[in-house]
């Protein structure tokens, strides 16, 4: 029997800022070459148990710690700063934020620098590893300018070059669309099988994954182990069945917007049509021009050609809080100034803002944040809303109450586009979908007749997961 | 030949220039920063590949802030009692101002030149790594200046994201550049936020890479050549050439 990677002990640990433990009583013994996820509702500490296991914590947050965690047979705080790193090796969620050179072949070398590699071994190593991810041709690109899902696997080669024996994955696919997000997994799968390390991933989105994780561990709201089990694949979760709330009245409409970007054309021609109560969803892969058209419709960037006409539009961003201009929730409603205070009154209670009323809009959590930000642009009498990536990085409670909320704002009338990568999602809120690729705009599809053509969805770098009810009910 | 600015050791570079800013400084009258402008241009010319049309982009900031001491010196400096070389309306222009506005501009265009050298023939990473490597820089030190150098693009897509939604609540566009300058300060502090955040995240990538800001070996190795101390002889050379200007004027 081989030595076990980690052995965690009865352990517990509290943020010095939190009143409650994050993590208790934690017992788990990983062993080398298992394919293992860590699972759980947001905020349960499925990402804080993965930095005490690569012993990021509790060195760096003065945590309040108590148990054990051994290491290779070592206790962590034995280890020096960066030690354990050598052999534990991590991959994070922001593809953005875990680069510091240009290019790839520096940044491989800065790994390899920090072990202290001689220099004269580096070009070697440098090979081996491009070989081995076939990352071969990017050797020397420009690391900002790849997409997301190249940015991932490029920091999973600069964690693999260390040759570690464990490899830690934090959220790897929350920034990437459901093809790419595939690819990676059996990219992984591939490597997997040819270094032989042990895999531990944080993760909710388990349909993606299919097959490749052999065990998990199931993490309960209060931080305690729920579950520690054989892994069995994922159906996705079923969302429940809507009735549309379509009426015939026109809100909006777009038709032969054009915008261009330092004369690269990104939009071309697009027409578009929401009737008041529709729900309309937007897919495309990333990149294909979809942030930028939810930009144009609103009026925040200028459009070369065409015609927009009908009601005003209101936006909520990936991260509401890039709208907050206000010290408190009810200020940044009544910001605008356009709505009574009856009416305001009437918004706070209809979006279950009464309770936070005073709170600084950037406290409260995610999803009251995209509330308040909807708050706001119905107050400034914005009755068409564009809502980007509402689903990014969601797990399924967070999916459940975005679900309710499109479902009650398209009840009031209003008219509602989403751009989502999460297909199952789209499939149970849509009326009508609409595809986007290189700044085209097609459609509009009727939800079933394009969720059961999979060649049209793989043109636009799209999956439909399988869905089932197995495993619903233990997340709702 | 046309490489060999580019290619000289950046650290020894950054000590030539700033050898040459700090001495010049003690040299005040017309010829000195003349010479050493014409010198610097000639030494960029024959040694670097430069991109000419963005040099004078560059240049021009400098070159308008030279014309601003040059005249504000003529209308509003002391006369003293030299004699009157011309009047213009009611303005007596002396010899002495003439000479010590040329003096003033010139000089802004000597400093500029030496530092649009370093900038245009140096690459940021290639200097950081050097000062690591010549100059024993702490890779602590080192690699924050780096990764911010990586963060500065994306920061600033966060800027234009933040100032895109603001603009939908209906701030910015309609009220006064004075009214858009106060409101600024609500993009700064999610700016600042985000920076911060983005900063943990980056230094928590690093440690997991087992960067602990101790000694490290160097894929790219930069060296000290012949040929820099060479170049290093031919700044010198520029300099002095310029500086005994006050023998001979």
């Amino acid at each position: 029997m081989l030595e076990p990677i980690f052995q965690v002990d009865d352990f517990s640990f509290r943020f010095p800022d939190l009143l409650e433990p994050t993590l208790r009583h934690i017992t788990l013994t990983i062993n080398p070459t298992e394919r293992l996820v860590i699972t759980g509702p947001s905020g349960c500490g499925k990402s804080t148990l993965l930095y005490v296991l690569n012993r990021l914590y509790p060195h760096n947050c003065d945590g309040e710690v108590s148990g054990a965690v051994r290491i290779f047979g070592r206790l962590a705080q034995d280890y020096d700063s960066g030690e354990v790193n050598r052999k534990i090796a991590t991959v994070f969620q922001d593809p953005d934020s875990q680069f510091c050179m240009p290019t790839v072949e520096e940044e491989l070398a800065f790994t390899l620098e920090n072990l202290q590699v001689p220099r004269q071994e580096m070009p070697q190593r440098i090979d081996r590893i491009l070989h081995l991810t076939g990352l071969e041709d990017l050797r020397h690109g420009v690391i900002q300018s790849f997409s997301g899902g190249m940015k991932q696997r490029i920091a999973t080669a600069c964690a693999l070059i260390m040759e570690p024996e464990c490899l830690l994955l934090d959220e790897p696919l929350a920034h990437l669309d459901p093809l790419t997000a595939k690819e990676f997994i059996s990219w992984l799968n591939h490597l997997q099988q040819k270094s032989g390390i042990a895999v531990v991933a944080v993760e909710h989105k388990l349909e993606l994954w299919g097959s490749f994780f052999e065990r998990e561990i199931a993490l309960s709201e209060n931080g305690t182990i729920r579950k520690d089990q054989l892994f069995t694949e994922r159906d996705a979760p079923i969302l429940p069945d809507r009735t549309s709330a379509i009426r015939e009245k026109v809100l909006f409409e777009a038709s032969g917007v054009c915008v261009s970007y330092a004369s690269k054309s990104i939009l071309r021609n697009i027409d578009l049509q929401l009737q008041s109560g529709e729900v309309t969803v937007i897919a495309g892969p990333n990149g294909s021009g979809k942030s930028t058209l939810l930009k144009a419709l609103c009026g925040i960037l200028k459009i070369d050609a065409g015609t927009i006409t009908g009601m005003r539009v209101g936006f909520v961003p990936q991260s509401p809080e890039q709208l907050f201009l206000s010290k408190s929730v009810e200020g940044e409603l009544a910001f605008s100034g356009n709505s009574s205070a009856e009416k305001l009154r009437h918004l706070m209670t209809a979006l279950d803002l009464r309770t936070i009323a005073q709170a600084h809009p950037f406290s409260v959590s995610h999803g009251q944040k995209r509330r308040v930000a909807i708050g706001a642009m119905l107050a400034d009498e914005r009755q068409v809303l564009l809502l980007d990536e509402p689903t990014a990085g969601q797990d399924l409670k967070a999916l459940t109450e975005l679900y309710r909320q499109i479902e009650s704002r398209a009840q009031d009338g209003c008219a509602l586009v989403v751009v989502t990568h999460d297909m199952n999602f789209a499939s149970s809120i849509a009326d009508k979908v609409h595809l986007m690729k290189d700044g085209i705009l097609s459609g509009p599809y009727q939800p079933e007749e394009l969720f059961s053509n999979s060649a049209l969805l793989a043109e636009y770098r799209l999956h439909m997961p399988k869905k089932g009810d197995l495993y619903a009910p233990a997340f709702a | 030949m046309r490489r060999l600015l580019h290619e000289m050791n950046p650290s020894m570079k950054f000590l030539a220039v700033t050898a040459c800013i700090l001495i010049l400084a003690f040299f005040f009258n017309p010829w000195t920063p003349l010479l050493f402008f014409t010198g610097v241009v000639l030494l960029q010319l024959l040694l670097s590949q430069t991109n000419w049309k963005l040099w004078s982009l560059a240049m021009l900031p400098f070159l308008i802030g030279a014309f601003g001491y040059f005249w504000t010196t003529l209308v509003f400096g002391q006369s003293g009692d030299s004699p009157v070389l011309w009047t213009i309306g009611t303005i007596d222009i002396t010899v002495q101002q003439w000479e010590l506005a040329w003096s003033l501009s010139l000089r802004v265009l000597a400093f500029s030149s030496i530092s649009l050298l370093f900038a245009f023939t140096t690459d940021p990473v290639h200097f950081i790594q050097s000062l690591m490597q010549q100059w024993k820089l702490s890779p602590k030190l080192a690699f924050s200046v780096l990764i911010s150098y990586q963060f500065l693009p994306v920061l600033q897509k966060e800027f234009v994201q933040l100032q895109q939604a603001h603009r939908i609540r209906g701030t910015g566009s309609r009220s006064s550049t004075f009214k858009r300058l106060t409101e600024s300060r609500r993009l700064l502090i999610p700016l600042l936020a985000g920076a911060v955040r983005k900063a943990e995240r980056a230094a928590f990538a690093m440690e997991a890479r087992a960067f602990t800001g101790e000694a490290r070996t160097h894929y790219r190795e930069i060296t000290l050549a012949p040929k820099d101390f060479v170049l290093f002889a031919l700044f010198s050379l520029v300099l002095t050439i310029s500086c005994s200007a006050i023998f001979w004027t």
